[in-house]
């Protein structure tokens, strides 16, 4: 861990990037989630039991059928294990935290060091989700595996490739929150916009249902969009849904979508920055 | 160090509904010029909404000004932020820098990392800053757990722990109790002297002013009424000195000629009078047997309450 961190902190020195202090950041953020223990506890309550019933519904909807849209029924509740495991990792029910920066003034804090702001929040969001996804989501996977069994990628190749593509769906959907955020550069009741993103994200990213499952027009449609990339992508890599060359173009939409979205957040913030009218004092 | 040429910022503020709202535009700064050289301290005074914020906002690089020239320290603080802010510290007392539900010692360690200082010198500033703020008992405490005492040392310290060559004070003692005022005067003094750190500082309480600050800058409504140095703006805008005499007895006409009554009560009689009192003095003991006399000066505090609400200054002299 340190020796990789270590390389990252030799590479980022060489591009001008103060990869130490984003590292800081991460660490830090990932220990303030160990904060609120109680706040945890019912977070995973919660997702085990709203995950159960989601079992329930998807195994009663298979009925007697052996598969439905390519889906077997131990695919289904893999499919729920991982929709409630990437739950609070990737802030699928929404994240505010930016918007309530600029609404109260806080961005003051923020404006005042030297770094790069977008990447000063991603760091402190790729820790959030990292304690996440420990606290909860492997909570949960665990717990999955224990009542209703769970499939798993196959080999090392397998997982590497899923777990790297869990990262990417981690990032894309990061640019995409800090985007609707940004939103709050410009209106003081951004959180209506917020809502409106987060149920589209929920419905796109295939948290509700499967995308499979859908009708094939609506996911050509959602193929255009960087929505998948956010979750089911890596869901259906999970699965081995996807194989072979398909592995990698699945990955490269994913980085590819990752990308532009940071670009365009990166644009939005500077924008957003110039005509930021900083509340309070 | 500071350079401000005709500064403007006005804000476009929105009553009512979205459709049928009505636009409004407040000028919060309106053509504030001046110059601050490094080293100096300068307190900037006015009354609730006149502008001290917004300008300390835009001279901290948070907000582009409509119009005017800034520059300090060769940069322009809006369009290098970046490069800019990791030169100067800034406390809003209103607001604290602390990560919220971590350990205070967390908040300072990242610093570190923030701004780069050398291992060596951030140990060495942190351990100065703990000793002479006192931190030691809170290091260990988050944020939220702090007094508003202790949360302003943090945050004070927080500030200067990377060297800043300057250091922008909104409001630093607001709130506190004497004691922790005094603290916190202390302290900007102290690296005020030993690291010729240039400070800009708005407050409420003048004594701040007093103890820190030889120049004051006073705005209203967004406009420089004063900038110039206390002993000055007294002189020009205070009141007249006092002089209580004690007559043995209740004298029989208080008026003495040369000397301006301002009150009579029983044997207490009042002057007003300006420039030397020896003079005064003896006017009044030649008028009747007296017991005793004070001067009075006038306060700092009485003479800025009659600038903001006489408007005794037109505009900048
Ligand atoms: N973001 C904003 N949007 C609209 N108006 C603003 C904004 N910020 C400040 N103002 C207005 O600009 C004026 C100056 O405000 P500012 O905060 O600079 O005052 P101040 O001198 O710091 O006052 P105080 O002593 O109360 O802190 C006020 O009339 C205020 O209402
Ligand atoms: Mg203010």
């Amino acid at each position: 861990m340190n020796a990789a961190l270590l390389r990252w902190g030799l590479l980022g020195q060489a591009a001008g990037i103060n990869a130490r202090l984003y590292c800081a950041a991460a660490r830090l953020s990932f220990r303030r989630q160990f904060a609120y223990p109680a706040a945890t506890f019912w977070g995973l309550l919660t997702n085990l039991f709203f995950g159960a019933l989601r079992v329930a519904v998807l195994l009663a909807l298979f009925g007697l059928k052996p598969q439905v849209a390519g889906y077997t029924p131990a695919d289904a509740v893999t499919y729920t294990g991982l929709t409630q495991a990437f739950l609070a990792a990737f802030s699928l029910f929404g994240w505010y935290d930016l918007m309530r920066t600029v609404h109260r003034g806080e961005i003051v804090t923020e404006l005042l060091r030297p770094h790069s702001f977008l990447g000063f929040w991603m760091a402190q969001d790729a820790g959030r989700a990292a304690a996440q996804f420990l606290l909860r989501g492997v909570t949960i996977l665990t717990l999955y595996a224990l009542l209703w069994g769970l499939k798993l990628p196959e080999g090392a190749a397998g997982w590497g490739l899923t777990l790297l593509s869990a990262g990417l769906a981690w990032a894309c959907g990061f640019a995409f929150r800090f985007l609707v955020n940004g939103a709050a550069f410009w209106s003081p009741d951004a959180v209506g916009i917020g809502r409106f993103a987060w149920a589209l994200m929920g419905l796109a990213c295939g948290f509700l249902m499967p995308l499979a499952f859908f009708p094939a027009w609506f996911q050509s449609l959602l193929a255009w969009t960087p929505f998948p990339s956010m979750m089911n992508s890596t869901v259906e890599l999970w699965l081995g849904h996807v194989s072979g060359t398909q592995v990698l173009r699945v990955l490269g939409v994913q980085a590819a979508w990752t990308l532009v979205l940071l670009g365009l957040a990166r644009l939005v913030l500077a924008r957003g920055l110039r005509r930021l009218e900083v509340a309070g004092g | 160090m500071i350079e401000v040429e005709h500064l403007h910022k006005s804000f476009q503020t929105r009553s009512g509904g979205l459709l049928r709202g009505q636009r409004r535009t407040v000028e919060a700064v309106r053509d504030v010029s001046f110059r601050v050289a490094r080293g100096e301290v300068v307190g900037y005074l006015g009354p609730n909404g006149a502008g001290k914020s917004t300008t300390i906002k835009v001279l901290t690089g948070l907000l582009v000004p409509t119009s005017g020239r800034v520059e300090v320290g060769g940069l322009v603080p809006w369009r290098d932020r970046r490069r800019y802010v990791g030169r100067l510290g800034a406390v809003f007392g209103q607001r604290t820098t602390l990560w919220w539900d971590l350990p205070v010692r967390d908040s300072l360690d990242l610093l570190r990392d923030v701004y780069r200082v050398p291992p060596d010198r951030f140990r060495e500033n942190l351990k100065a800053f703990t000793a002479l703020l006192d931190l030691g008992p809170f290091l260990g405490t988050p944020a939220r757990a702090l007094s508003l005492g202790q949360r302003m040392r943090a945050d004070l310290a927080a500030a200067l722990l990377h060297d800043p060559d300057l250091l922008f004070l909104d409001e630093p003692t607001v709130g506190l109790d004497v004691v922790a005022r005094e603290r916190i005067r202390q302290f900007v003094a102290h690296v005020n002297a030993e690291r010729e750190v240039t400070v800009l500082l708005t407050t409420h309480d003048l004594t701040d002013v007093e103890r820190l600050a030889r120049r004051v800058m006073i705005i209203d409504h967004g406009a420089l009424l004063y900038d110039g140095n206390l002993p000055d703006l007294q002189a020009r805008f205070g009141s007249a000195r006092e002089l209580v005499v004690d007559f043995e007895a209740p004298p029989a006409d208080p008026r003495v000629p040369g000397l301006k009554l301002v009150s009579s009560e029983g044997p207490r009689v009042t002057y007003a009078f300006t420039g030397a009192a020896a003079r005064p003095i003896a006017l009044a003991t030649a008028h009747a047997p007296v017991r005793d006399v004070t001067v009075r000066e006038p306060d700092i505090e009485a003479t800025i309450r009659r600038i903001y609400e006489g408007g005794l200054l037109g505009t900048v002299s």
